[in-house]
């Protein structure tokens, strides 16, 4: 029921700052020999009296920066110091003044005085600033819960915080959709915890810390329910269980807020998967549909008064049968490279095209469209040969002259320039119809924009023409954009694809 | 249609297209044999002997491919393969397998015929070989070696009149990449599609063709190219 999972885990590194003991004392000893030789130096020029005081400055500054201890030592030795090298008899430890154990007496009073005064400010100054840390590290904390983006970021961050706070081994431990416990973070010198305690303590369900083999486990719980155990290494007093209970309850909200988070994302990305399906119904209904009414409302007429019918009525009703029919299979043709290419599975199968040919057969294929339009074309003798899938780049020149030919005017020119630079070759196709404001010129290539948009007003089509063309452009690694038509006029829809030089390509 | 231009046998399994094209080959004065399984399409080819097998590709009791295949083990009817868009794959290996030509489903009706007649007149014309071939302005000498356009002679390199050849020596038909590669180039060279679009690019120059509205060498996109043949 654990497994570790050792990719998640961050390690926090541990430095000890304590100081080390001695050190104090070696501090004394040296004060009172910096001391001993300031008196030396100033024992000519003040009166020998005075020279205690010279000796209780020291104890002081040693009290006053270390403890009870180091300032009794101090003390101690200044008397000894004085007593040896500036009371009569000199360099002995006798005493021959009385008022010169008074001087001892106050030296160890003062010390004892003063040095517990200091030990309890610095006791004071410790607990200030360890107060001060905790709370920068609740603040720390609590600013990275909720800059937390995932579940992973809150964890982590409980994690830390509170190896940082206990210095202990801290793991997170969260239930998985089967309701085992994974380890998801770890802070401190990591030992894993016990799998039967973390199952012990996971199956008991108690909402107060328990200590089961020198671990202590607490339950990590959203508004909902209990999603899984935070283990810390040994016990916790009963100041550092309020504190860990208060900051697993922070996590716990800021778990809830995430998932909502993930929730509200899942949800906007069904409803724009229903948006899209709702469209894609809607757009195939109606654009499936009207070909075939006119071609069963033709048909049918044919069939029942097709007798009393002229000849060049008939002819003509056959015709729209002929087009509708052919417009129908546009459709599907669109919708099926639709389908290929939002399955993201359209393979490429490249081979050496000339641009005049996809041009030529793209307008070949339209040329029932085309009619009673003028097509200019524009390729330059020097245009270099496409390393494509011919087929896929004639597709899209068929769908942007699709829409070039429903919105020119009748007698209209459609004019195709192919020019290039070293590194891209550029198809561009200009109509004369009425032109896209600047505004939809990026949006008409998004799937079923037409639709959209509501009104469709005379547009025909699906409104994936576009999308398609991108589509298939892109997967050249190419771009098609719109733009202003020549001199304001129209549309000019331009294609750009990457040039190959032949030796770039390694046909094996 | 007492005088038949010869038995056409469609190998389809759909019943509406079969209808279709009953009526309109009987029209046109060809007898039509049908079959609905491939199985049942080979076994009437040995029976009736057709001029000219239509086939649709997709079969429900063979492949397609498999059909002509087998057929071309011990048969050389011409045969004309229908295929729906978006798989040009399919088409080439078709023809690569030996099929003479193919059309797009859906099709119009007129495309087939003319289809049917290139490909019957090039088998029939198969037999006797011209020494001229003369369509739409264009006239290869073959035997001389000399080609014009609308009475102008054109000068050829060695690979250029070699693709010209082959394609007049089956007008109408579309040649695959590959069957020209293999011809022109030899077979070490079949994946060189890069030279054959330049070689294209400049007998079409020569031959003084608009590239964007070819009037004697049509490409077919991902397929091959055809020569192109004046309406009849």
């Amino acid at each position: 029921m654990y497994s570790d999972q050792t990719a998640y885990w961050m390690t926090i590194e541990v430095d000890s700052t304590r100081e080390s003991r001695p050190l104090p004392y070696l501090g004394a000893v040296a004060i009172v020999a910096v001391t001993v030789a300031l008196a030396f130096l100033a024992h000519r020029l003040m009166p020998h009296a005075s020279l205690s005081l010279l000796f209780l400055t020291g104890v002081l500054i040693v009290a006053a920066r270390t403890g009870v201890g180091p300032s009794l030592l101090a003390s101690l030795l200044s008397f000894l110091a004085f007593n040896f090298f500036f009371t009569r008899p000199y360099y002995t430890l006798k005493v021959a003044a009385e008022s010169d154990v008074v001087t001892l007496l106050f030296f160890l009073l003062i010390a004892a005085i003063t040095g517990n005064l200091a030990a309890r400010m610095r006791r004071e100054m410790t607990r200030r600033k360890a107060s001060l840390n905790r709370l920068s590290g609740l603040y720390e904390f609590n600013r990275r819960l909720s800059s937390a983006a995932g579940t992973e970021a809150v964890l982590e961050a409980l994690a830390s915080h509170l190896q940082q706070s206990l210095e202990r081994s801290i793991a997170v431990l969260i239930a998985d959709a089967e309701g085992r416990l994974q380890p998801r973070a770890k802070a401190g010198e990591f030992r894993a915890p016990p799998k039967t305690a973390v199952d012990t303590a996971w199956t008991g369900k108690s909402l107060e810390p328990i200590e089961i083999e020198q671990w202590t486990f607490l339950p990590l719980a959203t508004s909902n329910e209990p999603v899984g155990l935070i283990a810390i290494s040994g016990g916790l007093d009963e100041e550092q269980t309020d504190s860990v209970r208060s900051v697993s309850e922070q996590a716990g909200i800021a778990l809830d807020r995430t998932r909502l988070v993930a929730d509200l994302e899942q949800a906007r990305v069904v409803s724009e998967t229903e948006q899209l399906r709702s469209a894609l119904l809607s757009s195939v209904s109606h654009d499936l549909r009207t070909p075939l009414a006119s071609i069963i409302g033709s048909t049918t007429s044919l069939l029942e008064y097709g007798d009393s019918f002229s000849e060049a009525n008939r002819t003509e009703l056959l015709a729209t049968v002929v087009d509708e029919a052919q417009r129908l299979d546009r459709h599907i043709q669109n919708l099926l490279d639709m389908t290929r290419l939002g399955q993201g599975s359209l393979p490429l199968k490249r081979d050496w095209v000339d641009v005049h040919d996809i041009v030529a057969s793209a307008v070949e294929r339209l040329s029932n469209a085309l009619k009673g339009l003028t097509i200019d074309i524009e390729i330059p003798p020097s245009a270099p040969l496409l390393w494509v899938h011919g087929v896929l780049i004639e597709q899209a020149l068929v769908n942007l002259l699709d829409n070039a030919a429903r919105f020119s005017p009748a007698g209209g020119h459609i004019g195709i320039d192919v020019s290039s630079d070293e590194a891209r070759i550029f198809i561009a196709l200009c109509d004369e119809g009425p032109g896209i404001p600047e505004a939809e010129r990026e949006k008409i290539f998004d799937m079923f924009y037409t639709v959209r948009r509501g009104d469709r007003g005379d547009l025909q089509g699906t409104g994936l023409g576009l999308a398609i063309c991108r589509g298939m452009i892109g997967a050249h690694n190419g771009t098609v954009t719109a733009h202003a038509g020549k001199d304001g006029r129209g549309t000019c829809m331009r294609i750009a694809l990457p040039v190959t030089r032949p030796d770039e390509v390694n046909k094996a | 249609m007492s005088e038949s231009p010869g038995t056409i046998l469609v190998v389809e399994d759909e019943a509406q297209i079969r209808r279709f094209l009953r009526i309109s080959l009987e029209a046109h004065g060809y007898a039509v044999e049908e079959a609905r399984l491939g199985e049942d399409g080979l076994k009437l080819c040995a029976d009736v002997d057709p001029q000219l097998v239509v086939l649709d590709l997709g079969l429900p009791d063979m492949d397609g491919q498999d059909f002509i295949l087998r057929l071309r083990e011990w048969s050389r009817v011409p045969i004309i393969v229908l295929s729906v868009r978006a798989s040009e794959m399919e088409k080439v290996q078709a023809l690569d397998s030996g099929a003479n030509d193919y059309v797009t489903k859906p099709f119009g009706i007129g495309e087939l015929m003319a289809r049917i007649r290139v490909v019957l007149r090039g088998h029939e014309g198969a037999t006797s070989t011209p020494t001229v071939y003369e369509s739409a302005g264009l006239r290869v000498d073959l035997a001389q070696r000399e080609v014009s356009v609308d009475g102008e002679p054109v000068h050829l390199s060695k690979k250029e009149y070699e693709l010209l050849h082959l394609l007049t020596d089956h007008p109408g038909q579309v040649l695959t990449h590959q069957q020209i590669l293999r011809e022109v180039w030899g077979p070490a060279q079949q994946d060189a599609t890069h030279y054959l679009r330049v070689l294209v690019g400049q007998l079409r120059q020569k031959l003084g063709d608009d590239p964007t509205r070819p009037r004697f060498i049509v490409t077919v996109q991902g397929v091959g190219y055809r020569l192109a043949v004046a309406a009849p």
